[in-house]
């Protein structure tokens, strides 16, 4: 009995852990929804550019690696921009299925551009605090992983800056009134395409944060996106679409469904268990925990 | 009731998604897909004596698609040695030449590729595929187009399938398989072994030889355990490693990358335990992501640089025209030019059966790989090097030969 105090723990952090990460990517999703109401299904991609970014700037141009993890979310925020541009912006006035099969499409092709840019070698990135021959502490027979300790950190003051930006400030409003009614917040005289242009902008910018953060534990591959994404939608829509509360606890709660239900049941159904969870919300919650905050349209 | 369509739409959107990434690829894999289209005509014997046109042998290869990496290695294999034997004058006074046509790392594009290679009747024989599921979908090409096939996928099935025209230039999984085991139980004398393996169907075929192997030396393994391809978080599996005290790890994994990040937390979590891995933990992308948590670890492996006096001088004739060591995708594809020379300097003309039963009659061809004696299957090696990593790079610790 002794013994599986410290497995329980172990399993918590760990699965507390990836669920952080699940829910850094889903809060991009849900801030590019509760702009423009589409689902970003390149948001997974976000994350592995720029991990591939930060790759290039440290290995390729051998920039320090504070430096180059500054530049690559630099780099991250005008790709957002132009991403916007060339996948939102053209099909703005349509209605949102067509903006979504063109995620879809911008996912395949990034996937693909990294695949014929890099290869299929997968690549290696330090953590941020590179210490000690393991890169984590054990306490009291629990391993922790600095690399997600600082993950997880980093979430958490994210969730926070953003539901504070979201609820207090004017610039946070302006962007709730956009995603309310476009065309009556144009009315009142807020400029629209900036205001979206603005959320891309931040959600490649926190993808792509995400990317560089899980890059030194997971490896830098073409893929290492898609699963991601997908976890992360499987998050919000648990949490309640739209809702940043809800992103950050769908992403926990599902980091910890997947490793107790792959320790205590089975290891290659550990993926269904996620989409189990999203499969019964679906049915019988499907506004999910927290309900939907975006009012219902006409 | 609109919003709710629109997030069945997304869901559905979803699943369109995961079924277009999981369709990735499974190195080794043994899953067939699709029917190969048959071609509808098969290949001609080349033209007989007094020839002086060189003989074409053709060759399918990933130039594009994921695996263009091992494409160009083998590619550079092949044509080394085309270049040797042509250097040394030849196949009965005719020099070799290649043909290559790109599978784009997918089942269909292999299959479209051989049927353009089969178009031209000068090519007397192919080097097909090192993926076993590209070998499988090309199996019923191969079968109507009657010309001599070497082949790289290790599955066990595929030279198991009744036919005559494919060739093995690799041991198969049952001997990998085979040797993981006697070599932990035997050699290392361990008798609670755990089994770690990818759900995949090389992953899954290759456990269940490592497992038949072991009970067939008196073991019964501790855990046998899969995962599926992909996994980022093996804290599930290594804890119930832990507790079930196994001295020794036989792993059974596709990907180098699911190696690295289990490799990293075995080392994390403090796991004590001796490694045996298959084939995939001494690829280099492996040793590159996990660094020292794979020192002192164990591989199996079918191609090793100074693991015989051929394979030395083939990597030093490699390392002198290409600049860096060979790595088994190079090794197959130049043994199996090697072999199909031979083979046909031994026939006494250039018609596909001649050439077949001249493989088949082939004992003691000393190749890159190892010794090549072909059975009536047409596997032509059976033994694999277990090698041990030493501070990172893989040294020769023995070669192992299963005499059936």
């Amino acid at each position: 009995m002794s013994e599986s105090l410290p497995i329980v723990g172990q399993l918590l952090f760990t699965g507390l852990s990836i669920g952080g990460v699940y829910a850094l990517v889903a809060l991009g999703i849900v801030l590019i929804y509760r702009a423009t109401n589409v689902v970003n299904f390149a948001q997974g991609d976000f994350s592995m550019l720029g991990a591939y970014i930060l790759v290039v700037l440290t290995q390729g141009a051998g920039l320090p690696y504070g430096l180059a993890f500054a530049v690559a979310l630099a780099a991250m925020a005008l790709f957002g921009l132009l991403f916007a541009l060339g996948v939102y912006y053209p099909l703005r006035n349509r209605t949102f299925l067509p903006v979504i099969i063109a995620t879809i499409g911008a996912s395949i092709m990034f996937q693909n551009g990294a695949l014929a840019v890099f290869g299929p070698s997968p690549q290696k990135l330090r953590p941020i605090i590179d210490a000690g021959p393991t890169g984590g502490v054990t306490v009291g027979g629990v391993f922790f992983d600095y690399q997600y300790l600082v993950t997880l950190v980093v979430t958490l003051v994210l969730v926070a800056v953003q539901h504070f930006f979201f609820e207090y400030t004017l610039l946070g409003k302006k962007m709730q009134a956009t995603s309310q009614d476009k065309d009556m917040a144009r009315l009142l005289g807020i400029p629209v395409t900036a205001m979206i242009a603005l959320t891309f902008i931040y959600s490649t910018f926190l993808g792509g944060l995400s990317g560089m953060l899980v890059a030194p534990i997971f490896f830098v591959t073409h893929k290492m996106g898609a699963v991601l994404g997908l976890k992360a939608f499987a998050a919000t829509i648990t949490g309640g679409f739209g809702d940043v509360k809800g992103a950050i606890i769908g992403g926990l709660a599902l980091g910890i469904v997947e490793t107790f239900g792959a320790a205590y049941i089975s290891v290659p159904y550990k993926d269904a268990f996620a989409f189990l969870v999203l499969i019964i919300f679906l049915l019988f919650r499907p506004q999910g925990i927290f309900g939907e905050k975006v009012a219902e349209k006409a | 009731m609109r919003r709710r369509l629109g997030l069945v739409t997304i869901v559905l959107a979803a699943a369109l998604l995961v079924t277009a990434c999981g369709g990735g690829s499974s190195q080794g894999g043994g899953a067939a897909q699709g029917g190969g289209q048959p071609s509808g005509q098969s290949a001609q014997q080349a033209a007989g004596g007094g020839e002086t046109k060189p003989i074409k042998i053709g060759q399918v290869i990933p130039i594009t698609g994921e695996a263009a990496e091992s494409g160009k290695y083998q590619k550079q294999g092949a044509e080394l040695a085309v270049e040797q034997i042509n250097a040394a004058g030849g196949v009965k006074g005719r020099k070799l030449q290649l043909v290559q046509e790109d599978d784009k790392t997918t089942n269909p594009g292999a299959v479209a590729a051989l049927q353009k290679l089969l178009e031209d009747k000068e090519i007397v024989a192919v080097i097909g595929s090192i993926r076993s599921t590209q070998v499988q979908a090309m199996m019923p090409t191969i079968a109507e187009a009657k010309i001599p096939v070497a082949i790289g996928g290790t599955n066990y099935g595929l030279t198991h399938s009744g036919n005559p025209w494919v060739f093995r230039f690799r041991p198969h999984d049952g001997y990998s398989a085979q040797v993981l085991a006697k070599f932990t139980v035997e050699e290392l004398g361990k008798k609670k072994v755990a089994v770690i393996h990818s759900t995949d169907a090389f992953g899954t075929g290759g456990k269940d030889f490592v497992v038949e192997a072991l009970k067939k030396l008196g073991v019964e393994p501790v855990l046998v355990q899969g995962y599926n391809n992909g996994e980022k978080d093996y804290t599930a599996i290594l804890t119930a490693l832990k507790q079930s005290g196994a001295e020794a790890l036989i792993t059974y994994m596709t990907f180098s990358t699911d190696l690295g990040i289990m490799a990293k937390q075995i080392k994390q979590l403090g796991i004590n335990v001796t490694w045996v891995g298959s084939p995939s933990i001494t690829a280099k992308d492996a040793a590159n992501l996990a660094g020292d948590a794979l020192y002192g670890t164990y591989g199996v492996t079918d191609f090793q640089v100074d693991g015989s006096e051929a394979s030395k001088k083939f990597a030093e004739a490699y390392k002198a025209k290409y600049g860096q060591n060979p790595d088994l995708y190079s090794a197959w594809t130049y043994d199996a030019v090697m072999v199909f020379a031979e083979a046909m300097k031994k026939a006494p003309d250039l018609k596909p059966e001649s050439i077949r039963q001249a493989i088949l009659s082939i004992k003691g061809f000393p190749g890159a790989e190892g010794e090549y004696n072909f059975d009536q299957n047409g596997d032509g090696l059976r033994h694999y090097h277990v090698v041990k990593n030493e501070n990172g790079t893989w040294k020769l610790f023995k070669t192992i030969t299963i005499t059936d």
